[in-house]
């Protein structure tokens, strides 16, 4: 019984994904057409341009007027392939939505409180937000292996739901706070941008903490295939979108790999077990994706993983609770985030001072044409 | 029982690595406080100026690249806990001076903000001048023989003159500065109601450029924007540029530039050329490196050498690089 509903939910699931295929709307190229749609993802800010995506179609503008997540555009060009050739900004409407203009608040509050590439980092760990982070620290990011840090995921979600379920049980009863703590889970994956990996993290999320309340053991299994299912559902076009696809193999593959391992590294110092054996078990499912997809994997990211992941729960709250205080009152949000600084100076010096020997960047070198034709790009 | 001691331990534990954490936060901006010296720092962002000068806690920059990558080099050449930018000078209205400001002024407190009347088109431009106005950004227009103090740093404005101004520019009229009108070109009062974007002129817009003699005990740097040959030799006569230590060699090292009568009259012991790597526009030029070489001034270069940083005690100076 229990197995034809999942058999019947594959297949709803197949159809849903054909259809879409099937009805997409796809023009020849040279088509001039005007696009008016919502930015439903956050726009990357590269040196000279911002890139984002409406219709599935890839629109290049220049850097300003600055185009934010859940901004309203109208956007006229020719269509070229996947792009959208000679783009022109025709009309901006800024969301007047209140939780996209809290997710910019606070951005810009680190912003203008830390230097940029620490505000860029803590941007990146507290709401995976990537817009404020340079080409040069990105390649960095990649090179080492530690760009999953500043995608918002589900670290963050487990702070949110504990953190708030142990804040509201002091004011209404377990059910109530735990019903809050969903909503601020949602909430937060709002602002943190709607990517992928946070809306698998909220869907999971909800999962355990509404199974912990029910009195059932959750299966961490079955919720992860829920989450995929209900996300290609509503977003079929998310199946080929790295961010899913990556967030998808690094938390199967930790679900079984990680205690495997842990169990293997006895010997390994217990400061660092917990996190080694965490990137080794996220390795095994990642590394296959990033060798297609980008063509490029250094060997020695779980050592630089295992040597800056201690400072991301630290950095995360500090960057949370400085965000919130921010908002409200500047000056102690200030103070309050400098506390992060040692933390984000020891990320970066890590990750661009620190060189083995030896990097052993693994090619995979019949797809490495990818890195050159732009697909890199897409990981953001 | 052994629940509750767990729990102590862990709150300790938090704590502990709370007062590490403030520890750590002084002890850093102990180390990261700036030295007691003037120190300028020629930004490397490619094909265009960018300009950092620094006494302990004050800071002028002078134009900001035609990208974002002057914040870098601030965040290596200025504390983190330092988020104030006395003034910022923009040499004259075009991307490869302006475009970085935009995020500097989002991000920093600016307290004073130096430019001419004169607009650009572009829409960045715009976009720059609606956030100086949104942060209530004091703006300044500059005129020649303008004194101003910024801390200890003293500045001597010599170009552009009033005169100049008044003769190639139009007023752009109905733009909502009505309290501009009337005053013409004289330098307004109060210094600081300056507007941006008030004139418009048919001549290269890199005539118009601010240049500043910046001072600090005895000795003077220039920074030169983008001035064109005609401007240099009119500068060469001013009586304030003479035998000073530092030029900032106008537009790049452009041909276009530097002249010999204006060098002969700085006589520089530095000359700093900020220009990209393997530009399109072959810049620095063979003739002016040839000019400096002839006179054995030492070349620093952002397109050989990275952020170009020069510091002086007011008497000597030191490459830091």
């Amino acid at each position: 019984m229990n197995k034809l509903i999942w058999v019947i939910l594959f297949l709803g699931l197949l159809l849903r994904i054909g259809i879409y295929h099937q009805t997409q709307l796809s023009y020849p190229n040279g088509t001039k057409i005007r696009i008016s749609d919502r930015v439903t993802s956050e726009p990357v800010r590269y040196p000279e341009s911002q890139y984002f995506r409406l219709q599935g179609l890839k629109i290049y503008l220049p850097l300003y007027p600055e185009v934010s997540y859940g901004d309203r555009l109208v956007v006229e060009g020719e269509v070229d392939g996947e792009k959208l050739k000679k783009a022109k900004l025709i009309t901006l409407t800024s969301s007047r939505g209140q939780l996209f203009g809290f997710r910019k608040k606070i951005i810009a509050f680190y912003q203008s409180a830390l230097p940029a590439d620490h505000a860029a980092l803590v941007a990146g760990v507290t709401i995976g937000s990537k817009s404020g982070i340079s080409t040069e620290f990105w390649e960095k990011l990649k090179r080492s292996g530690t760009a999953h840090v500043v995608v918002a995921s589900g670290m963050n979600v487990t702070l949110v739901g504990k953190f708030l379920v142990s804040f509201f049980i002091y004011f209404f009863s377990r059910k109530r706070a735990v019903l809050l703590a969903l909503a601020g889970i949602w909430f937060y994956s709002i602002i943190s941008g709607f990517d992928a990996p946070i809306v698998r993290a909220a869907i999971m999320g909800s999962v355990a903490f509404t199974a912990i309340e029910a009195g059932r053991l959750s299966n961490a299994w079955r919720a992860l295939f829920l989450s995929a299912a209900v996300m290609l559902f509503l977003r079929p076009d998310w199946i080929s979108d790295y961010g899913f696809l990556l967030s998808f193999a690094a938390t199967a593959s930790i679900l079984a790999f990680e205690k495997k391992i842990k169990t293997r590294l006895k010997s390994v110092p217990s400061i660092i077990r917990e996190d080694l054996s965490t990137t080794l078990a996220a390795q095994i499912g990642v590394v296959p994706i990033f060798l297609y997809g980008f063509g490029q994997f250094n060997l020695m990211a779980p050592i630089y993983n295992v040597m800056v992941l201690w400072t991301i729960v630290p950095m995360t709250m500090i960057g949370m609770f400085a965000g919130i205080m921010g908002v409200i009152f500047e000056p102690v949000g200030k103070l309050v985030l400098l506390l992060s600084y040692p933390l984000t100076s020891w990320f970066t010096i890590v990750i661009s001072n620190f060189h083995f020997p030896i990097n052993f960047q693994l090619y995979n070198l019949l797809i490495n044409w990818r890195l050159e034709t732009g697909i890199c790009g897409l990981s953001r | 029982m052994w629940i509750i001691k767990m729990k102590i331990s862990k709150s300790w534990r938090y704590f502990f690595f709370f007062i590490l954490l403030m520890v750590s936060v002084v002890w850093l901006a102990v180390v990261y406080s700036p030295s007691p010296a003037l120190k300028i720092v020629n930004c490397d962002v490619g094909q265009g100026d960018a300009a950092i000068v620094i006494y302990k806690t004050t800071q002028i920059v002078i134009d900001g690249g035609p990208n974002n990558e002057i914040l870098e080099c601030i965040s290596n050449h200025i504390p983190f806990w330092d988020r104030s930018i006395e003034m910022v000078i923009l040499s004259h209205p075009q991307k490869d001076h302006f475009q970085g400001l935009i995020e500097v002024v989002k991000r920093f407190d600016v307290a004073n903000f130096l430019g001419t009347e004169l607009d650009s088109s572009t829409p960045d431009y715009r976009v720059l001048k609606e956030l100086l106005k949104q942060k209530d950004v004091a703006v300044v227009n500059p005129r020649s023989g303008m004194k101003l103090r910024v801390g200890m740093i003293y500045l001597d404005i010599v170009w552009p003159q009033s005169e100049f101004l008044a003769q190639y520019t139009e007023e752009i009229k109905n733009q909502g500065n009505e309290e501009q009108e009337g005053q013409g070109n004289e330098i307004p009062k109060n210094k600081k109601t300056g507007v941006l974007g008030a004139f418009t002129s048919k001549r290269d817009p890199n005539d118009f450029s601010v240049v500043v003699i910046v001072k600090y005990g005895d000795f003077q740097a220039l920074f030169t924007g983008d001035i064109g040959p005609e401007i240099n030799n009119q500068l060469s006569v001013n009586p304030l540029i003479k035998n000073l230590e530092y030029i900032k060699v106008p537009h790049h090292g452009s041909k276009n530039g530097l002249t010999e009568k204006l060098l002969k009259a700085v006589n520089p012991s530095v000359a700093v050329i900020s220009a990209g790597k393997g530009n399109s526009y072959g810049h620095p030029h063979e003739e002016v490196i040839k000019l400096l070489r002839d006179k054995e001034i030492k070349i620093l270069r952002t397109d050989e050498m990275g952020d170009v940083q020069v510091e002086t005690d007011g008497q000597k100076i030191f490459i830091k690089n």
